[in-house]
């Protein structure tokens, strides 16, 4: 039986999409250069609330993207496929800020592979990676810029994420594989 | 993945296959839309078009997908190659192995050369026609064009129309057409039907189908191919299996026209059919068959090789 | 076309036999405007300028079908043309006539078939092409037989050639099904028949003349019911001439086999013992067989496996005949004569019903042809012959209106007489 411990609340996921929000503007002196790609899946849902959120603050309407990667990966070949999910990114990067987004960072293998996405499609200004929960064991020099929160954990645990458009409900939990 | 470690015909595919085909090509696509049309899929595999039979669209359209996934493409055409000064089939096959390829892709004017070429060696091999059995590619690239105009294929009224005994595309794609729960009818005259043609559904002239079906296909009149040449004249396939304005106008409103190309046209299809514009040329869907050909390819090398 | 033949006529007392409706009756006929106005007794008609015609203890029935008729045209057009042949089927009381592709060019055309239907317009008979089956006659590819069926050919043959490639035979059938036309067969294996002039027996052996075997027919005959078999297609074994082809003939009809025949007046009316004369006449193709053969055929009508008889018209000229028997052509002519020897034959001595004999050359030919003809009654158009049965005559060589006089008859004494002719709604033949 796998063991469960409830990490973040639907409470806290919408405190840390907040505060984000902020962050980014505060770095970013304002939303005009702003594009938001999401990673599929769930940092679809998590880009869309950022982006509205800023959207309000500023009164200005953001764009968001999605970015399957399954083609850039590494470990092609090796591994059982995964399922290929739409790629559509409708607006030019050409020098916008690109903030990309996903639920959990481990390896950074995914981020590496995004990166390479994002080149094909044009030449950004920068790159900024948000995350939800980080949750440590980096293989690949890979950092997030903005991290909802830090969760270390072991190798056999997983980190749930719920998103109510994907799931259902918003919850993050650490399941212990057995 | 897919079920089986070669795409040779249609009886082995399974439906899920299908499906796993048809949904990847939507991604496919997409990269064919953008400026750069390359991902890093499949860089550093090696693949092999080993065609035998000449053909420009097949084999480019291969060669552009391979090559929007990073692979690198290998093109071997019969006319300049060893097989002339009496290497065997078996002898290239072996060649090539040694230089240790990843995938085969293989066109054949004898029907079953794709099967024995998979017995031979361990690669997938991937089949893009051989002689007048199979050309499961055609079938796979026609059924996501169909998919795309009417969203679902079950029920849906197909007539292939033209030479069905020595076509691998009438073969293929009846096949994938029927698996998939679509209704099918063959239009063809007795001299293209083999003897005993109970097991399909046939009439003898287009004008039978045209106002009820969803899907035309017309198939290339196999003049190359006649054996024996047993039909009357073109005049004959004109009055009786040819489209023209006339029985264009009489299709119902979102019905398509599918051709696997090249149009013989005047045979086919009338000049004036292939020259529309407007609202009407709307229903001839056979540049999107090529479009969606580049895709499905890539789908089917990414699902092959990964 | 004088005006005579634009009157309407009344034909009175006649007896009228007509075999469609199976019904015999003494009555009389009244044709307005070339159209059958009434059948009964004692038609009243007013008014004046009335062609009436006295048939009191003649014979009424529709006019005739001859389903195997060669008239040359286009190309041979010294021998016979369209015109000219109509004119003899007429006086023989036919007034539907299928003709054979065999001319120059060819019916293998959509427009020769137009030529051949735009001609029988004002031909004194309907005159009906029969298309052919393979380009040019020979028996390589298939002509566009869709065109040539829309184009209005009733029927396909390469009839005087017979298609050795079963293959080729094969897809023609199949192919055929497609138009529903039927397809008309003339049965030769050219390798038996390669040098052969009369039928091989005690005559040829005797004269000294290369002889064509029964097999040259039969073979063919069993090749072509099986193929139908297997192809399911609708065909017509033509001339039937020999007693093992009728023997495959009823077979195949009892295996359900969409098949019908014809046999021609000189195959029921000789043997080959008549060949001793060396009368180039009687060279015909296929040969007139032994007495033996022609008893089968004639037992072959009684019994009903015969569903047609038909004259195989073959025109040939003086120049072409008046010459020794292995460089004469082949062929006799045989629309004037059509009734009169079969009915000699059939009726007069084998002792068929008048009734029946005339189904085989109205309403059974049509049938084969699935063509509106050999029928009469009100409200048609007329096509209706009137025929003295008791008549007899000896045939001579002047009695012939065709354009070629090359009759297997000449010199024999036949019964029965066309006494007029109605065609197309007009008096076109009368020799009262």
């Amino acid at each position: 039986m796998a063991e469960e411990a409830n990490i973040l609340s639907e409470n806290d996921i919408e405190r840390i999409i907040k505060r984000i929000s902020h962050e980014i503007l505060e770095r970013n002196k304002g939303s005009e250069s702003l594009v938001f790609i999401g990673l599929q899946k769930r940092g679809i849902p998590l880009a869309n609330r950022i982006a509205e959120n800023i959207g309000k603050f500023e009164g200005t309407g953001l764009k968001t993207g999605k970015l399957d990667i399954s083609f850039y990966r590494d470990d092609i070949g090796r591994n059982i496929k995964p399922e290929v999910r739409i790629t559509d990114i409708p607006f030019d990067i050409e020098g916008k800020n690109v903030i990309l987004v996903d639920d959990v960072l481990y390896t950074g293998r995914t981020v590496r592979a995004a990166l390479d996405a994002i080149i094909d499609f044009g030449r950004p200004k920068s790159i900024q990676l948000v995350v939800l929960v980080d949750r440590g064991h980096r293989e690949l020099p890979i950092r997030a810029d903005y991290v909802g929160k830090n969760l270390p954990t072991s190798h056999n645990e997983a980190v749930e994420v719920k998103l109510k458009e994907t799931d259902g409900t918003d919850s993050v939990a650490v399941v212990k594989k057995e | 993945m897919l079920s089986k470690k070669s795409l040779l015909d249609i009886e082995s595919l399974e439906l899920e296959d299908i499906k796993l085909i048809l949904s990847n090509t939507d991604s496919f696509l997409e990269i064919s839309k953008r400026e750069v049309k390359k991902v890093p899929t499949l860089r550093g595999r090696t693949v092999f078009n080993l065609f035998f039979e000449p053909s420009t669209r097949t084999r480019t359209s291969f060669e552009i997908a391979a090559k929007r996934l990073s692979a690198d493409i290998i093109n071997f055409s019969a006319a300049g190659s060893s097989l002339k000064k009496g290497e065997s089939i078996i002898d290239t096959l072996k060649t090539i192995l040694s230089m240790k390829v990843d995938l085969i892709i293989i066109r054949h004017s004898d029907s079953g050369t794709a099967k024995m070429v998979d017995g031979f060696v361990d690669i997938p091999v991937i089949n893009a026609g051989d002689g007048k059995h199979q050309h499961p590619t055609q079938a796979l690239l026609d059924l996501y064009t169909i998919k795309k105009r009417f969203g679902q294929l079950k029920g849906l009224k197909a007539a292939v129309i033209g030479d069905f005994l020595n076509s691998r595309v009438a073969r293929s794609n009846m096949e994938l057409f029927e698996k998939t729960g679509m209704d099918v009818t063959l239009v063809s005259p007795a001299m293209f039907l083999p003897e005993d043609f109970s097991e399909f559904k046939v009439r003898y002239s287009i004008d039978d189908v045209i106002e009820d079906c969803d899907i035309l296909y017309m198939l290339r009149m196999q003049l190359e191919r006649q054996d024996r040449k047993f039909y009357p004249s073109i005049m004959e396939y004109n009055r009786f299996l040819s489209l023209d304005m006339e029985r264009l106008k009489k299709m119902k409103p979102e019905s398509i026209v599918m051709h696997p190309g090249p149009v013989n046209r005047g045979i086919e299809i009338s000049d004036e059919v292939m020259d529309l514009s407007g609202k009407l040329a709307e229903k001839i869907v056979i540049e999107e068959q090529v479009t969606y050909g580049v895709a499905v390819r890539m789908a089917i090398l990414y699902l092959i090789l990964s | 076309m004088g005006k005579a033949e634009d009157k309407n006529i009344l034909i009175r007392k006649g007896r009228i036999i007509d075999p469609a409706k199976k019904t015999e009756s003494s009555a009389d006929v009244f044709i307005k405007d070339g159209i059958v106005e009434k059948i009964g007794k004692n038609i009243k008609v007013a008014g004046s300028d009335i062609e009436v015609i006295d048939a009191g203890g003649l014979v009424v029935c529709p006019g005739f079908v001859d389903m195997h008729v060669h008239l040359r045209d286009p190309g041979f057009e010294d021998k016979e043309t369209i015109e000219s042949g109509a004119m003899a089927a007429v006086k023989g009381g036919i007034t539907t006539v299928a003709c054979m592709p065999n001319t120059d060019p060819a019916i293998d055309s959509e427009h020769a078939v137009k030529y051949i239907m735009e001609k029988s317009i004002n031909a004194a008979c309907r005159v009906l092409p029969v298309a052919a089956m393979t380009k040019g006659l020979k028996g390589r590819n298939i002509t566009e037989m869709g065109l040539l069926s829309q184009a209005g050919a009733v029927g396909f043959s390469d009839d005087g050639k017979c298609v050795a490639d079963s293959m080729l035979m094969y897809e023609i059938m199949r192919y055929s099904n497609q138009f529903g036309l039927p397809l008309i067969l003339h049965e030769e294996d050219y390798n038996i028949s390669k040098y052969g002039l009369v039928h091989e027996g005690h005559y040829s052996s005797m004269l000294g003349l290369e002889g064509i075997s029964g097999l040259s027919d039969d073979l063919m005959i069993a090749r072509d019911i099986m193929l139908a078999g297997r192809s399911k297609a609708k065909v017509h074994i033509t001339h039937l001439s020999t007693a093992a082809g009728v023997e495959m003939v009823d077979k195949a009809k009892k295996d359900g086999i969409d098949i019908t025949c014809d046999v021609t007046p000189h195959h029921l009316f000789f043997d080959d013992s008549v060949l001793s004369s060396f009368n180039t006449n009687f060279k015909v193709k296929p040969p007139i067989r032994s007495s033996e053969d022609r008893k089968a055929l004639a037992e072959g009508i009684k019994s009903g496996v015969i569903d047609a008889v038909a004259s195989d018209h073959a025109p040939h000229l003086d120049t072409e005949k008046n010459t020794t028997f292995k460089l004469a052509e082949f062929g006799t002519i045989g629309l004037e004569t059509l009734f009169s020897a079969a009915y000699t034959k059939l009726c007069r001595e084998e002792k068929l019903s008048l009734a029946e004999f005339i189904s085989l050359i109205t309403c059974g030919p049509a049938k084969i042809l699935n063509i509106d003809a050999g029928k009469m009654e009100e409200g048609r158009e007329a096509n209706i012959t009137v025929i003295d049965t008791e008549a007899e005559q000896r045939i001579k060589r002047g009695d012939f209106i065709s354009k070629s006089k090359n009759s297997a008859f000449i010199g024999q004494k036949l019964r029965g007489k066309i006494v007029c002719t109605i065609s197309k709604g007009k008096l076109v033949y009368n020799n009262k």
